[in-house]
């Protein structure tokens, strides 16, 4: 059953976007499956896109890193264009990724997972820096530095990816599906890792299936169906949608 | 020490272990450039022995034309490798990365292109490279070998060791292992494929001319020169186990160290049986190859 259309978009009341999408449209081979989506991250905000499988979540977010070249409309970050630009220039802007499932280097150890982080720095002393500073905020991996990234746990993994994104200190993250796969206490931390994101000044922006327990960490929710946002609202108010609980949280 | 069967002269044991690591390790040189390839690309590159073969005839030029000075004419020939295939990669590979039919056509193709255009410039006669040098053998007691026996040993455990370190330390070595991995995590932490895949063919490309200048001296220098070396780097990486480069270091140096002691207890002309045989035994026993792992290979 769709959900009535009542978008609240409240840009102007929103403090100035890190990202800010406009009418984008992309897909695969002439088939449009991101029909038109507005969306913006403030500084400071954590914001989930939900929505059933193939509503078009994960090609939105390809679609914003550049992975996917077919796609329409205008991309700002931190008020400049960078619609045209390619993936790594996206994260020399300041706009990292994280892809679904696990994208961790599976037989490179975490310290050269974490140098690739930073591939695109060309400082010695900056990453050197940065990757202690990642090491500083993830005690676990700092134990595990010499440790093939395939032999840490699943949480350690996703700790890894982050840790790896943040070398590269992003205005904006993307995630694709961070909860997939993890402990529901492991969850719990990822989700907090991302709102203490969040307060040190990232905008996040991820598509989440377990979507109690990520509109709980976040600041706004988007609900995309088949490619078109439905709705767009506080957090808050969409955990407490019946609609929105009936379709996405089995309640 | 005696041998239990006096069949074997221990001496002519030793002396075949000489020829055969010698030739291993042109065969894993060989093999090395092909894996990394396929390693970071999964493009299987059956032109390799091409390359090979134009690293012998650019030796031969360099010598000729350029300088005497044979190591002179093995950067010469490196380099030229590397640019060889830079091209490659650029005109023909990078728009068959998923296709492996179509490399292998492709391959044919420039494996015939590569011979006759080497026919068409140098002639059909074998070429000489003039290094006397080269060929003075060397005697410890009654072993004898030559110079290039060890100029080639050197130069491989130099070339291996080196792109070891390349792999290991360097961030751009790092990053081609990375894209081996997972191509998609590598574009999003900023690694651009189609650089790392030039980066791969060029590397690939400059050893296999490494092999071919290492060769020439010792054997001659034809348009069909690349094909054996094709053969055993093959069964070098497949023996080694598809993966890494350690496994076809090893691979080469086993197939190489095999054929030349076989033919010690069979007639030469049977030595490739033995290998193939061996590479037989060797995938019923572990269908993995030697150091393969479950996991699809990485340089």
């Amino acid at each position: 059953m769709p959900i009535s259309a009542d978008p609240i978009v409240q840009t102007s009341a929103l403090p100035a976007s890190a990202l800010s999408v406009r009418n984008l449209s992309a897909g695969y081979a002439g088939r449009m499956i991101v029909d038109g989506i507005d969306l913006d991250v403030a500084a400071g905000e954590v914001v989930t896109i939900i929505g059933q499988n193939g509503a078009g979540k994960s090609t939105l977010l390809r679609a914003i890193a550049h992975l996917l070249r077919q796609r329409t409309g205008a991309i700002r970050l931190r008020g400049a264009d960078v619609t045209a630009l390619p993936t790594e220039a996206l994260l020399q802007r300041g706009l990292a990724f994280i892809p679904q499932g696990r994208s961790i280097f599976p037989r490179l150890t975490v310290a050269e997972n974490l140098r690739m982080g930073g591939f695109l720095l060309r400082d010695a002393a900056l990453l050197r820096a940065r990757i202690d500073a990642q090491l500083d905020a993830f005690p676990a991996l700092a134990a595990l530095r010499e440790t093939p990234a395939a032999n840490l746990s699943g949480g350690q993994q996703r700790q890894l990816e982050i840790a790896r994104t943040m070398v590269m200190d992003p205005a904006v993250l993307m995630l694709d599906e961070p909860s997939i796969g993890l402990a529901p206490l492991i969850v719990g931390q990822v989700f907090s890792t991302l709102r203490g994101l969040a307060a040190a000044g990232k905008a996040v922006l991820m598509v989440e299936q377990n979507v109690r327990r990520a509109l709980e960490a976040s600041d706004r929710g988007i609900v995309l169906e088949l490619g078109r946002a439905k709705l767009q609202d506080h957090a808050s108010a969409l955990l407490g949608d019946e609609r929105v609980a009936r379709l996405y949280m089995g309640g | 020490m005696a041998f239990p069967a006096m069949a074997f002269p221990a001496m002519a044991v030793i002396a075949q272990a000489v020829n055969g690591i010698m030739m291993g390790a042109v065969y894993a040189l060989f093999a090395v450039g092909m894996v990394l390839v396929f390693g970071v690309m999964r493009v299987l590159n059956f032109a390799h022995g091409a390359v090979f073969m134009a690293g012998g005839y650019l030796c031969w030029f360099a010598m000729a034309h350029v300088s005497p000075i044979y190591p002179v004419a093995l950067l010469f020939s490196t380099a030229g490798g590397a640019a060889i295939g830079l091209v490659l990669e650029r005109l023909v590979f990078r728009r068959l990365r998923e296709n492996l039919s179509m490399q292998i056509v492709a391959s044919l193709g420039l494996i015939l292109m590569a011979q006759n255009g080497v026919l068409l410039l140098f002639g059909a006669d074998a070429l000489q490279i003039e290094a006397p040098s080269l060929r003075r053998v060397l005697r410890l007691g009654e072993l004898g070998f030559t110079v290039q026996h060890l100029v080639i040993l050197a130069a491989v455990a130099v070339a291996v060791a080196s792109l070891h370190v390349f792999l290991s330390r360097s961030r751009l070595g790092i990053a081609m292992r990375a894209a081996s991995q997972d191509i998609q995590a590598a574009r999003v932490v900023g690694i651009a494929p189609d650089r790392v895949f030039a980066i791969t063919f060029a590397l690939s490309g400059a050893l296999a001319a490494l092999g071919g200048a290492l060769l020439g001296p010792l054997f001659l220098v034809f348009p069909g020169m690349g094909d054996l070396p094709l053969l055993k780097g093959l069964t070098a990486i497949v023996l080694g186990g598809m993966g890494s480069v350690w496994g076809a270091v090893l691979g080469g140096l086993a197939i190489g160290l095999l054929e030349a002691e076989a033919t010690l207890f069979a007639p030469t002309d049977y030595r490739d049986l033995v290998v193939f045989a061996a590479l037989i035994a060797t995938l019923l026993l572990r269908p993995r190859g030697l150091f393969g792992t479950a996991i699809r290979g990485e340089p």
